[in-house]
């Protein structure tokens, strides 16, 4: 290979590389320098090495927190629980209908987020017959809601993520051997182990795909609590977004988001180190 | 080639890109001060400058504010002045336009607005932060000639030199009358038997202020601990779930799908409400008082058209026009008789010209003492 | 009995493509009320999602009279198709790059690349602000339109990269044995068989423009996306003619993609090109053959 075409791939990573560093990777250095300023609107935000935003930050607002965590992860179980089976009925059962399917999954995309929530907000009403059948059904008390509850917060978050659950799931799930698993059928395992011991551990890496691309946007969302929420649904996004956009404390919002960004970096990269990012992207590293 | 030799030809785009965005933002850092967002233009005051009315311009108001039809007041204006007007309902509660503007009105920019329209302590806070321009009365001869004498000299802008008042609101409670019709005050907000049936405005000078009403305090003279002891109220309130939710303008949608029976809510927005069992009402204790106005922003393009918008507005059959269609106050002198003319019931309405009688212990929209202390309990209760 | 029998075994077979169905049919529910409610009447032009007012076409014919509304969707439009046509492009060549090349910073580079797409819109959108808040920079179009492109080249990359992965690099060796250069190579051979991936991750990025809304209200300064406007009108109570754009836009989406993938079986029956062979149910559905006790 010549010199010129070893620069190559250099040439083709260039502008997206510059593109990520220069807007997403910076942010975070300004983030957290703003994050160590204080002081109002009025008297200007001045850089004073102010480290004790940090912990204040989030002394104020553990419950947010543990409520976000609490949330999301319940969202992302469920999703799990349902885009399984879907992305397993699209990678094997579904033939000439697998494309469609699949636009079928992305296309709630195509309405925006607050519309889809809008409508949810609205099927879930007090007085609409969703309701009423679940009250009949005893899943909710009689005299009980559905809007303004934590069930309602999850339900959205599950809905609104579940795409990105599926993805990565059917990416992996494609790639499947289904030739492994007849294999093990032929060693006269049931059904059941089969799936167990052969395909669930094949498709870990998916899994874990899916569920870190579905938690942690979760985890960081809003909409849902203040659309679907009432009080005391408030996550850990709506305190922030209130911090920086009605009370304009600027640094104890910025000092908010660069912790809880440090906290997803921390478990990304110790999960890429264990498995390499290509499994996050849902296969295996390639090693051309 | 030898290996190494090459190896060190090598530089990884990706190294190269790093240290120039490092080196890019160094240099910015040393040449950015050491205060950055803050401190706003106060010291010069410009002067909104008049002239012919033309060109184009483009206003930000609250929503439900105006007749954007093709009959409406802004097509009128159009029609009348030849100016284009871009009318943008993008302000949805101060702060949050305040936010969103704020890095822009820093640099002197509107971000190509000309007008637009805030509460009175909105208004207040942005020409302290000296981003508001001033207008001259003599470039005002329709507004002041037609303003309601009781507007004139507010304590906020006692000599009307940054703000001309759009509409008048109350605040008070709006009820479903056919499932909670004997909620008269805001004390019964807080009966167990609505619990979860009752929504709030998460504007800090309204609804603390009327929990102090309330409990016979008065606002406009409370202190920061009477303040915090109405927020405790109502913090405690929303612990319990008896308060469903605190909202900006979306009461109206629960009262619309019926989610509720009782909102906390703002007398204009009849017009907005799909409920026909719902009415505004007049808490016992007294309402909140409040207007909005028009302000010049600084770096306004085209203050000549926002001047002229100004005066048109206040022409009262033009005024009348719009009353009729957004239910609020006027500000206008003889709105009512023309209403009356045309044979419109507004004109008997309480609550588009409430009289004094009517709106006697209602307080103005105030702002507490040791704001950032009281603001800061008040955001922690509605971020749960 | 037997019937019952067969019945339950038909069920049991096809418990899974039933599923299917029925999750498919979840996922759909918002957009079939949304579409359902942009033709009931409501008396004050305000969503209410209710019929108790009858059926209306009224806001079908006035889908267009609300001059805010269309503006910003026009801008959203404008955005996303900028938005995508940029980040397609930034986006593909990365993911030629970490298929095809060998290169150092190859892991540092995924990092980068994936980090995105797990950080909630809120760090994003908030980091952003902060940065332009700091350099003075006027928030409107160009910010957002900076932050688009950002956030979707990492999921361009992610897509067109599984199609790179899985092609058959056979075609392309012909094409060299046949004399052409790298570059002819790549124009007409890989480009094309590359298409459907590149368009699928268009499409994605497109639709996450589109849908954009934490970010965007961050960083938009005065500037309205069509989400940003709904969220505006949401609160006091949004016009039907919302709804009606809504079930638009996602419509001409479906058509759209539907085309392209009517296309795509003509040209593989046109080609004589085999698809993939179904592969047989095994898992989960219980096995027919016989098991050793």
């Amino acid at each position: 290979m010549s010199w010129k075409q070893r620069l190559v791939p250099y040439w083709l990573l260039g502008p997206g590389l510059l593109w990520l560093i220069l807007f997403f990777v910076v942010p975070m250095y300004f983030m957290g320098e703003l994050a160590l300023r204080s002081g109002t609107l009025t008297t200007g935000y001045a850089f004073d090495w102010a480290w004790s935003n940090f912990p204040d930050s989030l002394s104020g607002h553990t419950e947010q927190i543990v409520r976000s965590f609490f949330y999301a992860g319940t969202a992302t179980v469920l999703a799990l629980l349902i885009a399984y089976p879907l992305a397993y009925a699209i990678a094997f059962r579904a033939g000439r209908y697998k494309a469609l399917l699949l636009f079928a999954v992305i296309a709630p995309f195509f309405t925006t987020y607050l519309i889809r929530t809008i409508a949810w907000k609205t099927i879930l009403s007090d007085s609409s017959p969703v309701v009423s059948v679940l009250q009949t059904l005893s899943l909710v008390p009689p005299d009980g809601r559905v809007l303004a509850t934590s069930g309602a917060v999850i339900a959205g978050l599950t809905y609104n993520f579940l795409p990105f659950m599926v993805l990565p799931l059917y990416a992996n799930l494609e790639r499947l051997d289904l030739r492994l698993v007849e294999a093990a059928k032929d060693l006269y395992s049931s059904s059941t182990q089969a799936f167990l011991r052969v395909t669930l551990p094949l498709t870990l890496p998916g899994i874990v795909a899916g569920v870190l691309l579905t938690f942690i946007p979760a985890f960081g969302d809003y909409i849902n609590a203040q659309i679907l929420g009432g009080t005391g649904q408030a996550m850990i996004g709506n305190v922030i977004q209130s911090l920086y956009l009605t009370q304009r404390n600027y640094p104890e919002a910025a000092a908010l988001s660069f912790l809880m960004m440090a906290l997803i970096l921390a478990v990304v990269t110790i999960y890429i180190r264990f498995a390499g990012t290509g499994a996050f992207m849902g296969d295996e590293e390639e090693a051309r | 080639m030898s290996a190494s030799r090459t190896r060190k030809r090598r530089v990884p785009l990706t190294v190269a890109a790093v240290v120039a965005a490092l080196s890019l933002v160094l240099g910015l850092a040393a040449c950015g001060g050491d205060t950055v967002g803050g401190g706003g233009n106060s010291g010069e005051v410009t002067v909104a400058k008049s002239g012919p009315v033309k060109g184009q311009l483009t206003i930000s108001n609250w929503p439900g504010y105006i007749d954007p039809g093709p009959n409406g007041t802004v097509a009128e204006f159009e029609k009348a002045t030849g100016v284009s007007v871009d009318y943008i309902e993008d302000i949805n509660s101060n702060d949050s336009f305040f936010g969103k503007l704020q890095p822009q009105l820093e640099q002197g920019e509107s971000g190509g607005r000309s007008l637009f329209v805030v509460a009175d302590y909105m208004a207040e806070q942005m020409h302290d932060l000296g981003y508001l321009q001033e207008i001259e009365h003599k470039d005002l001869p329709t507004v002041f000639e037609n303003l309601q004498p009781d507007l004139r000299s507010p304590a906020f802008d006692p000599e009307r030199k940054f703000s001309v008042p759009w509409q008048g609101g109350m605040t008070g409670i709006w009820v479903d009358t056919s499932k909670a019709p004997e909620i008269k005050s805001v004390n019964d907000l807080f009966d167990p038997k609505y619990k979860g049936k009752v929504t709030m405005l998460d504007e800090l000078r309204e609804t603390p202020a009327l929990v102090m009403l309330a409990e016979g305090v008065d606002p406009a003279k409370a202190s920061a601990e009477e303040w915090l002891a109405a927020i405790d109220r109502l913090s405690a309130a929303a612990e319990s779930g008896q308060i469903r939710r605190f909202t900006g303008n979306d009461y109206t949608e629960d009262l619309t799908a019926g989610n509720i029976v009782a909102a906390i809510g703002w007398s204009g927005d009849a017009s907005i409400i799909e409920n026909d069992n719902a009415e505004w009402r007049m808490p016992t204790e007294g309402c909140v008082k409040w207007s909005e106005n028009m302000v010049i922003p600084v770096g306004a393009p085209n203050t000549a058209a926002a001047i002229g918008w100004m005066n048109f507005t206040y022409r009262p059959e033009v005024a009348a026009d719009i009353t009729q269609f957004v239910e609020y106050i006027s500000p206008v002198k003889g709105v009512k008789e023309i209403l009356e003319k045309r044979g419109s019931d507004l004109a008997e309405s309480e609550i588009v010209f409430p009289s004094e009688e009517f709106t006697r212990n209602c307080t103005g929209q105030n702002t507490p003492p040791e704001l950032d202390r009281v603001n800061e309990a008040w955001q922690n209760v509605l971020t749960g | 009995m037997a019937v019952l029998s067969r019945a339950w075994g038909w069920l049991r077979r096809n418990a899974l493509p039933i599923y299917a169905c029925l999750a498919v049919f979840y996922m759909l529910i918002p957009i079939i009320v949304i579409a359902v409610f942009s033709f009931g009447a409501t008396p004050k032009g305000k969503l209410t999602f209710g019929l108790s007012h009858g059926f209306t076409t009224e806001y079908w014919t006035s889908a267009f009279s609300l001059p805010e509304l269309n503006e910003a969707l026009l801008t959203s439009l404008r955005l996303a198709a900028l938005a995508t046509v940029i980040s397609t492009a930034i986006g593909t060549m990365m993911a030629i790059a970490l298929v095809r090349h060998k290169f150092r910073g190859r892991r540092a580079a995924n990092l980068l690349i994936v980090i995105p797409m797990a950080t909630p819109e809120v760090v994003i959108g908030a980091s952003l602000l902060s940065m332009f808040i700091y350099l003075s920079f006027a928030l409107g179009f160009t910010t957002l339109l900076i932050a688009h492109v950002m956030f979707s080249i990492s999921f361009v990359v992610v897509v067109v990269r599984s199609r790179l992965i899985g092609f058959d690099r056979h075609l392309e060796e012909a094409a060299a044995d046949l004399g052409a250069t790298p570059l002819t190579t790549f124009r007409t051979v890989t480009l094309p068989l590359l298409a459907p991936g590149i368009m699928a991750a268009a499409l994605l990025a497109f639709a996450l423009s589109i849908d954009d809304f934490v970010i965007s209200n961050f960083n938009s300064g005065t500037t309205v996306t069509f989400p940003l406007y709904v969220f505006g009108v949401a609160l006091r109570g949004v016009p039907v003619q919302v709804n009606v754009l809504a079930t638009m836009l996602f419509a001409l989406l479906a058509v759209a993609v539907l085309i392209v993938l009517w296309q795509q079986r003509r040209g593989e029956r046109l080609a004589a090109v085999k698809p993939e062979p179904e592969p047989e149910p095994q898992a989960p559905v219980p096995s027919t053959a016989p098991v050793a006790s």
